[in-house]
């Protein structure tokens, strides 16, 4: 891990610092003592930076930014994290099978990944929230808690096909490798070769895409909210943007936080994305 | 058989992939409404009278199995007919004009942000790729990488905020139709266009970067440069045409994500696209208009994918190798 | 007899993320006006990137070159880019190893080949495509009509290798610089290039630097050889005089690898032991020592000097062949 940190540029080293602090905000931050994310402040709307008891001001109705980014970072790395690596697992496992097995498998899992991947991920998205949140009283909205877990199953299905195609490009390039052939030759199991011989090759080309994948997630949390499907009432990054974004014409400063946060944590994970992609290419290059 | 047989198996082929993509994607937007938390008669119908219900119901061919009801979905999306918004007074309201005020709207905007972000992208593609390892490239590259890395709804909210209310350049919000006025309609499309084509122009710029570099290496320009030709002809004539096929594709390629972007920009600068239309059939809870919607996404983006590719084998004589091969 | 192209003290350098990487170490050498010369050496020993240096082909911020090249007596490196351009086609032109790579693979054999008779010789459409035509028939490509609609891929190796041919002698070049121009061709093919080669550079008067690493194929078709190793010229000489009194044991092993065309499997059998030094830490001593067969301690330590051996007979050697003294 050291290893890998002193190998970094300046703005990957940035950027690993970066999602850190995101993340470590995300475990520990309800630690910090922070005004209560969904308690608004009457004396203070749209206050801005380092006002007195908001060290990020407030937006227009009152809510504290400080307290909405350490707590929705909770709510919105929860999302990102759970729903790539569900995603990944899944879509690197189906994916892998399907390339090593040829055939009929395979035809039947790339169409699948074809037609999950014709609908922009957005769109594919936003349905998938769309149904899966319709609660049977329009007065009464679905719960917050409810909403991630549909969120984070909405976006574990646009990550799956996502991750499974890349998943199925990179085994096709090595099942034909000498290696491969070899330990087939030996009648190694199946099981065993793909365990031993396929996953630690495929492994470096998905790590990198985790990366830029958890970019992806991280945005689709917030178009949705602007959608008006995301963690809407709830504490989030997405809705956070999707409250300011109602608010831009009267008050402008309070935008500037979340969008910040958000733009710095996608710039932050597709500049790792792209470093562990470097990294791959010279490994590629060098075999 | 010769190459132009050889060339319509190709390209029946591609169209038997993108019918059953077509196929696939639209059952599977069909099947999304079987996972309705809901039932659907709960949501639909409305008749007080048992007589009223089952009229309703096999109206709505809710009494159809999934398949069944995919297919009569399906018969009647070909014919032109979308769907409706059901209100609870049992008045049907088409899609079908909705969906001909909206589409429009966001077809411009994607196209506009296209033709912005080429216009941009390839000057600066190939200034990049000339000057690659140069301090100005790289500080141009960096730059990109952060650009293409923002979300579209953060250069929306910055603009909006910053050349719509600050400066008060063009209008914050709202949509002027071109009949209206055609520079009132520029103006009041500036703004998103510029949301979508920052992020746009940075990712084509990086691909046009990369491959102009690439071009550059090849024998087949030290070979011009031998023949005592001008950079400049070099470029023109060299180096642009395989360049701009890759280009190409990959802006059609870009189109899925273009779309899924357009949903987010109109809701922000409130543009009665195909986006505020879906948002307002999620919001009232009409799941047929719905339907009809993302399939008509997932249909145009196909489509225009397998036109863009069979294009590609006629203009780039390279694949024809290929489809020869 | 003058010289067509005259290099002298040239020094190429890449820089590169490991220091600087030397291609070609202080190189001299004479092209004389109408002759043959054949620059010979394994992959990797700078005879590629030597005489597109000379050419000033070498672009890249990365290049480094010293040196002076003289063409047709004017000074190719204290000229302007634009200026060499003007060299380029009607004075020198190139054909390259791999034709497919060459020709743009999008654009027709015909545009390619008007393209330089067009620019260079300011001639109209229909005068730069009866010129084509005519370059067709020159390099035996029957029916030279047909294949001008056509593009690279259509054709086979040894057709694309004629077309490039035809390209570069387009307008008539002085000095015709070809690299490896048989190495991507079935072994049959490559004996029809190299005598077109030579018959037509009889035919237009037209001098020759033909780059390979075949000593077979310069010994058949040049008047005088280069042998270059690790960026230098270690031996050269008349192709005659070199045949017949070589004095470098590298020249030697060079020959030795030859394969002969109608063994059985036509491939490359035979090797040199061993690999090219690392180009960015060049060794202090000779840089075959490593692989030399009659190595000595001296050849380890000392970097050997050219050695003038009369009839225009260089070498780089401290125990040259043909000598017993000193050797084991």
């Amino acid at each position: 891990m050291r290893n890998l940190f002193a190998q970094m540029n300046l703005l990957s080293k940035l950027s690993a610092v970066w999602m850190a602090l995101m993340t470590a905000l995300a475990v520990f931050g309800w630690l910090i003592p922070l005004p209560d994310p969904r308690e608004y402040d009457p004396e203070a709307s749209a206050a801005g930076l380092f006002s007195p008891g908001h060290l990020l001001g407030t937006d227009a109705g009152g809510y504290d930014l400080l307290s909405n980014v350490v707590n929705g970072a909770r709510t919105s790395l929860l999302i990102a994290f759970i729903s790539v690596g569900f995603g990944g697992l899944v879509g690197s496992a189906v994916g892998i099978i399907a390339a090593y097995r040829r055939g009929r498998l395979d035809y039947v899992v790339s169409t699948g990944f074809n037609i999950l991947l014709s609908i922009p991920n957005l769109v594919l998205g936003l349905a998938l929230v769309a149904v899966l949140a319709t609660s049977s009283d329009p007065s009464v909205p679905i719960a917050s808690n409810r909403r991630v877990i549909i969120i984070i199953i909405a976006l574990t299905v646009v990550i799956i096909p996502i991750l499974g195609r890349i998943a199925r490009g990179a085994t096709l390039t090595w099942i034909n490798r000498e290696f491969v052939v070899a330990a087939r030759s030996m009648g190694m199991r199946d099981k065993d070769i793909i365990v031993r011989h396929i996953v630690p090759n495929v492994l470096p080309a998905i790590y990198s895409v985790l990366f830029l994948a958890v970019g992806v997630v991280i945005v689709a949390e917030g178009a949705l909210s602007l959608l008006g499907v995301g963690v809407v009432d709830g504490v989030s990054w997405g809705a956070m943007i999707a409250r300011v974004a109602g608010e831009f014409t009267y008050a402008p400063q309070s935008m500037y936080v979340p969008v910040v946060v958000v733009a710095l944590t996608v710039i932050a994970c597709n500049q790792l994305g792209d470093f562990l992609r470097g990294r791959l290419d010279l490994r590629e290059g060098r075999i | 058989m010769n190459s132009l047989t050889f060339k319509f198996i190709a390209v029946l082929r591609r169209v038997a992939q993108i019918v059953v993509v077509i196929v696939g994607s639209t059952l599977f937007v069909s099947l999304l409404l079987q996972l309705l938390p809901v039932g659907l008669e709960d949501l639909y119908v409305f008749a007080l009278d048992e007589a009223g219900r089952q009229e309703q119901i096999r109206l709505l061919h809710l009494d159809a199995n999934p398949v069944m009801f995919y297919l009569y979905w399906l018969g009647d999306f070909v014919r032109g007919d979308f769907g409706s918004y059901v209100y609870p007074t049992g008045v049907l309201d088409p899609v079908a004009p909705r969906l001909g005020a909206a589409l429009p709207i966001s077809l411009r905007l994607v196209v506009y942000v296209q033709i912005v972000a080429l216009a941009i992208s390839i000057p600066l593609g190939i200034f990049t790729a000339y000057r690659s390892g140069r301090r100005s490239d790289k500080v141009i590259s960096y730059g990109l990488f952060t650009a293409a890395s923002i979300p579209n709804f953060v250069f929306a909210l910055l603009l909006a905020s910053f050349f719509g209310v600050s400066l008060a350049w063009f209008p914050p919000l709202g949509y002027t139709a071109p009949g209206d006025g055609f520079v009132e309609h520029l103006r009041s499309m500036a703004l998103p266009v510029m949301a979508l084509a920052i992020p746009t122009v940075a990712t084509y710029t990086r691909l046009l970067r990369t491959d102009v570099i690439a071009t550059l290496r090849e024998d087949y320009v030290t070979m011009a440069a031998s023949k005592g030709l001008s950079n400049r002809r070099i470029l023109f004539t060299h180096v642009l045409r395989p360049s701009s096929v890759t280009l190409f594709t990959s802006a059609a390629l870009n189109m899925g994500a273009l779309i899924g972007g357009t949903l987010v920009i109109e809701q922000i600068f409130s543009i009665p696209g195909l986006g505020s239309e879906i948002g307002l059939a999620i919001f009232s809870r009409q799941y047929f208009a719905l339907q009809s919607y993302v399939a008509i996404i997932a249909i145009g983006y196909v489509v225009f994918n397998g036109i863009v590719d069979v294009a590609v084998g006629f203009v780039d004589p390279r694949s024809r190798e290929r489809s020869n091969a | 007899m003058s010289a067509i192209l005259s290099i002298r003290k040239l020094v190429v350098n890449f820089e590169t993320p490991r220091g600087l990487l030397s291609a070609v170490r202080d190189v001299s050498l004479e092209i004389e006006q109408g002759s043959s010369v054949g620059i010979v050496g394994e992959s990797g020993s700078g005879k590629t990137v030597m005489s597109r240096a000379a050419m000033g082909l070498l672009s890249g911020s990365t290049v480094r070159r010293e040196g002076t090249v003289m063409f047709d007596d004017k000074e190719l490196t204290a000229m302007r880019a634009d200026e060499v351009r003007d060299q380029f086609g009607t004075g020198m032109a190139m054909i390259f190893q791999d034709p497919m790579t060459a020709l743009n693979p999008v654009r027709r054999i015909g545009s390619q080949l008007s393209e330089g008779p067009r620019v260079r010789l300011g001639m109209d459409k229909k005068a730069a495509r009866a010129r084509s035509i005519e370059l067709l028939s020159l390099v035996r490509i029957p029916d030279p009509e047909a294949m001008l609609n056509k593009f690279p891929f259509q054709l086979s190796g040894g057709m694309r290798q004629r077309v490039m041919i035809a390209i570069a002698l387009a307008c008539k070049p002085k000095l015709l610089f070809a690299d490896e121009p048989t190495t991507a061709l079935d072994v049959t093919v490559q004996a029809q290039i190299l005598q077109l080669l030579s018959d037509l550079r009889r035919e237009m008067n037209m001098s020759m630097v033909l780059v390979t690493h075949d000593l077979g194929v310069v010994a058949n078709h040049t008047d005088f050889v280069a042998v270059m190793y690790a960026g230098e010229i270690v031996e050269q000489a008349p192709t005659t005089e070199l045949f017949s009194n070589m004095k470098m044991p590298y020249t030697e092993a060079l020959l030795k690898s030859i394969p002969k065309i109608d063994s059985a499997s036509g491939a490359r059998m035979a090797v040199i032991e061993g690999r090219l030094p690392d180009p960015t830490d060049r060794p202090s001593g000779c840089g075959f020592a490593a692989r030399c067969s009659y190595v000595q301690d001296k050849c380890r330590t000392e970097h050997p000097p050219l050695v003038d051996a009369g009839n225009g007979h260089l070498y780089r050697c401290w125990y040259p062949l043909g000598h017993t003294i000193g050797r084991k």
